[in-house]
């Protein structure tokens, strides 16, 4: 209990670290926001008024300061693309990437669990090596290529699942997006899996179980599956809190208003306050990602104890 | 083993709380999508015109962009209209202005507003209004971006700088007649009205509305022929029809922009029959696909674009300050060569400033010849017998510019230039252009207006010089670029601009003009009436537009 509060009011220097680093490496780049703002429009006293009303020409450290003045009173600033409050935007991006999220996750767990416990069994037979091809195609296909593959066979050709779109929580539009951000999560599993079960497998506990007379599935299932995990899980973790910062290219792809599309537009167009907002908010889902495998840690192994 | 399940208890608590909030908030997201999309599947027999949008335009109010249209195009009205009646050709309609008059010096406006048109809030368009809009853009509370439609009216300038409350220069007659006084001449005064920057407001609205004018459906209020229904960030905006519109309601019931960013979805979706029009800008690649295919051959709408494309000398870098070596460069590229290889040869080469269908082209301009040999000559007479190291900057995100630029790095290697391409990400791009240190640069630009000034004024002046990184100096002809603005003879005018024209490419070789292209769009059977806009624009009023499913 007390490690958790410690491990959280950690995470309060963190925050103001990377948001202070992201303040300082956005303004020392040269580059103007509202240069970019007009465009191909560019009228130079145009330029220099609006400038000035948005402070931009104040020193750094002190729009710093007010930044976070504002952004501890929940104010996170105006995004200078979009147009509105940047907690709005992220807050209605959210639940769009975390059914994104969650559901690439299911997909990753469903299919990379078993199989990489399938292969370690069966180690070096046909099966084995038909789910660790799948799982090296998974891990080397690039999620855009997938992505597109599926939109052309099962949207356009052969019409059973929507190209592109979002609809809440409409199973339709996101089985595709769900596999494609899956399967790779799922290959790395895999192979985590069976790499970890493997070494396990090989210890002198699981040799004892067997001699005892247990089933080969009982000591994989009940005695070598709750060690070779922990790695696993780690992994797990970290995947689903870096799947809900956005997942970028997914959503560009099949146009899933998520944040990691508020993140990429943020930094193609220089949007300083919307891109704080989300770098600030990915390091939160990080932190908590990284916080929640230690303590999952704890339950699956008696042995580790945090002070 | 209690103390863990508290701890674990507590972190599922304060994950569930995060999803919860996020839920929460999205849930009214959600909702207005699931009632939008209820909406529409009570009214499935809605007709909708679906176009696809690269990215979300953020806002629609045209003081806050200067480059997403689609929105104030067809949500607002101005007080005349730029209406395309031929490929590449415009002409200037009343709007809100029934009738309008310029006085005989040039500098007074009158506008006499139509009668009975009505905002979609029901009430009527008054002049209040349309003063209230002009000088909204005006004030520096508002931040405008489009000031430069404006900044020539008398006293916009002290409105600018807060020593105003208000425009000293428009003033409301009555209801319906407005008078605009300028401080000088100004020719395409009313052409620039007719830009998306004239979008006149609702005066009740927008202050009603305050910053959420443009972005809040509910609160976003024109006299256009449609109506901002439903926003979702980086998803899809759609706007119904106004049945109340004073030119006749629409002919089909809702526009809808999708946000596709991703080009290749984009052509699955018009293929699959989910959007109703792919514009081949978004994937030049894709138009001998279009070409060559039975089903969509005949259903390619062509256009020009009143627009050039050019590349930008920096005259401040040596040795570009040497109007011989600008001279051998223009000679070095093979701009044929590259209208062929990159456009399918769909446009046409030019050899000014000012493209073909734009009001005072000049068709009698010399051609630029494609003559590596000479250009060598050039160099070697300018003391660059072995060439030079030249830079070229571009922005990052943009596979096409890259292209172009290897080709220029190919055909300047020929004389013995060598190219280096330097990629920046957009906002270093123009940040360091505006300080007019931005080394040379490939780029495009079409019409705002029908006017020389639109092309001219924008990149030659003294100022504008330096802000587009040209650095161009010629005091004379910069003398005559201000004097043209406010001339009132047109015929004088335009013989002025030409003249300009010809000196700044010709004598100074300060632009490399390349050529101009056409728009292609494909569209559905079942589109009718879609035409190019005459400017070429991707963003254009989709009114006209016939549904026949």
């Amino acid at each position: 209990m007390r490690y958790i509060l410690k491990r959280l009011l950690t995470t309060i220097p963190i925050i103001i670290g990377v948001s202070f680093l992201l303040y300082v490496m956005l303004n020392i780049v040269p580059g103007d926001p509202v240069a970019l703002m007009m465009g191909e429009h560019i009228n130079p006293d145009t330029i220099e008024r609006v400038r000035a009303r948005m402070n931009l020409d104040d020193p750094l450290l002190l729009r710093f300061v007010k930044y976070l003045l504002d952004a501890l009173h929940g104010d996170f600033g105006y995004s200078y693309k979009l147009k509105r409050e940047v907690s709005t935007l992220i807050w209605q991006a959210f639940p769009n990437t975390l059914i994104l999220a969650v559901s690439g996750a299911l997909v990753s767990w469903i299919i990379g669990i078993p199989a990489g416990i399938i292969s370690a069994v069966k180690k070096n037979t046909w099966i084995d090596y038909a789910v660790m091809t799948f799982a090296l195609i998974g891990v080397s296909m690039p999620v855009f290529w997938a992505g597109l593959l599926g939109q052309y066979f099962f949207g356009l050709k052969l019409q059973w699942l929507p190209i592109s779109g979002f609809d809440g929580l409409n199973i339709k539009y996101i089985i595709m997006p769900a596999i494609v951000l899956g399967w790779s999560a799922a290959a790395t599993i895999a192979r985590l899996t069976r790499s970890s079960l493997l070494e396990v497998m090989s210890s002198d506990y699981i040799r004892t179980a067997r001699e005892k007379g247990l089933l080969r599935h009982q000591v994989v299932i009940k005695h070598a599956l709750k060690n070779a995990f922990l790695p696993v899980i780690t992994v797990m973790t970290i995947q689903v809190a870096s799947l809900l910062s956005g997942a970028v290219i997914t959503e560009t792809i099949f146009g899933i208003p998520g944040i990691g599309r508020i993140a990429v537009s943020a930094i193609q167009t220089r949007d300083m306050p919307l891109l704080q907002g989300s770098v600030m908010f990915a390091t939160v889902l990080i932190i908590l990602g990284n916080l929640l495998a230690d303590i999952l840690y704890g339950f699956i192994d008696p042995r580790i104890k945090y002070h | 083993m209690k103390k863990k399940l508290i701890a674990l208890g507590l972190v599922v608590a304060m994950l569930f709380a995060l999803t919860a909030c996020g839920g929460s908030n999205g849930d009214e997201g959600a909702s207005s999508t699931s009632s939008s999309s209820e909406a529409t599947g009570s009214t499935a027999e809605k007709v909708q015109f679906v176009v696809p949008y690269d990215e979300d335009p953020g806002t629609a109010d045209v003081a806050k962009t200067t480059e997403f249209y689609a929105l104030p195009l067809n949500m607002f009205d101005r007080l005349v209209e730029s209406v395309t009646v031929a490929p590449g050709k415009s002409e200037l309609v009343p709007g809100l202005a029934e009738t309008w008059e310029v006085s005989d010096d040039g500098l007074v406006y009158t506008f006499h507003l139509r009668k009975g048109a009505l905002f979609q809030n029901g009430d009527e368009v008054k002049a209040e209004d349309v003063y209230f809009t002009f000088d909204r853009m005006l004030d520096p509370a508002t931040e405008g971006l489009n000031t430069d439609f404006f900044d020539m009216i008398s006293g916009a300038e002290a409105r600018m700088n807060g020593e105003a409350d208000s425009t000293e220069g428009i003033k409301i007659v009555d209801d319906y007649t407005l008078e605009i006084t300028l401080d000088e001449p100004f020719g395409p005064f009313v052409a620039g009205l007719a830009t998306p920057a004239g979008s006149v407001y609702c005066k009740k609205a927008v202050l009603e509305a305050g910053d959420q004018f443009g972005i809040d459906p509910a609160l976003t209020v024109g006299s256009g022929p449609f109506k901002l229904a439903e926003w979702t960030v980086n998803d899809k905006i759609v706007l119904e029809a106004f049945d109340n519109y004073w030119g006749g309601r629409a002919q089909y019931d809702e526009l809808v922009l999708k946000i596709v960013p991703d080009a290749e979805t984009a052509r699955m979706l018009f293929e699959s029959g989910e959007i109703d029009v792919f514009n081949c800008d978004m994937a030049r690649s894709q138009i001998p696909y279009f070409e060559s295919n039975d089903k969509w051959k005949e259903l390619i709408v062509s256009g020009p674009r009143v627009g050039v494309y050019y590349i930008c000398l920096n005259q401040s870098i040596e040795p570009l300050g040497d109007v011989r070596v600008r001279k051998a460069l223009q000679m070095a590229i093979d701009r044929e060569n590259m209208l062929a290889q990159m456009f399918y040869g769909k446009g046409q080469l030019v050899n000014g400033i000012m493209p073909p269908g734009l009001y005072g082209y000049n068709s009698d301009l010399p051609e630029i010849p494609y003559d590596p040999e000479a250009a060598k000559a050039l160099l070697a007479e300018a003391g660059y017998p072995d060439g030079f190291a030249f830079e070229v900057a571009q922005e990052t995100d943009s596979p096409n510019t890259l292209k172009i630029n290897e080709i220029i790095q190919s055909d300047l290697a020929k004389i013995g230039v060598d190219v280096t391409i330097t990629q920046l990400d957009e906002s270093t791009f123009f940040g360091i252009r505006k300080t007019g240190e931005l080394p040379s640069y490939y780029s495009s630009w079409s019409a705002d207006f029908n006017d020389p000034d639109n092309f001219i004024y924008t990149f030659f002046t003294e100022k504008n010089a330096v802000s587009r990184s040209f650095n161009y100096v010629n005091a004379d002809i910069q003398q005559k670029i201000e004097d043209a603005r406010i001339m009132t003879n047109a015929e004088e005018r335009i013989a002025t601009y030409q003249e300009i024209e010809k000196t700044i490419v010709h004598d100074d070789a300060a632009w490399i003009p390349l050529f101009e292209l056409d728009h292609l769009f494909v569209v559905q059977p079942y589109v009718k009436n879609y035409t190019v806009a005459w400017n070429g624009w991707s963003d254009q009023s989709y009114y006209s537009i016939q549904i026949e499913k």
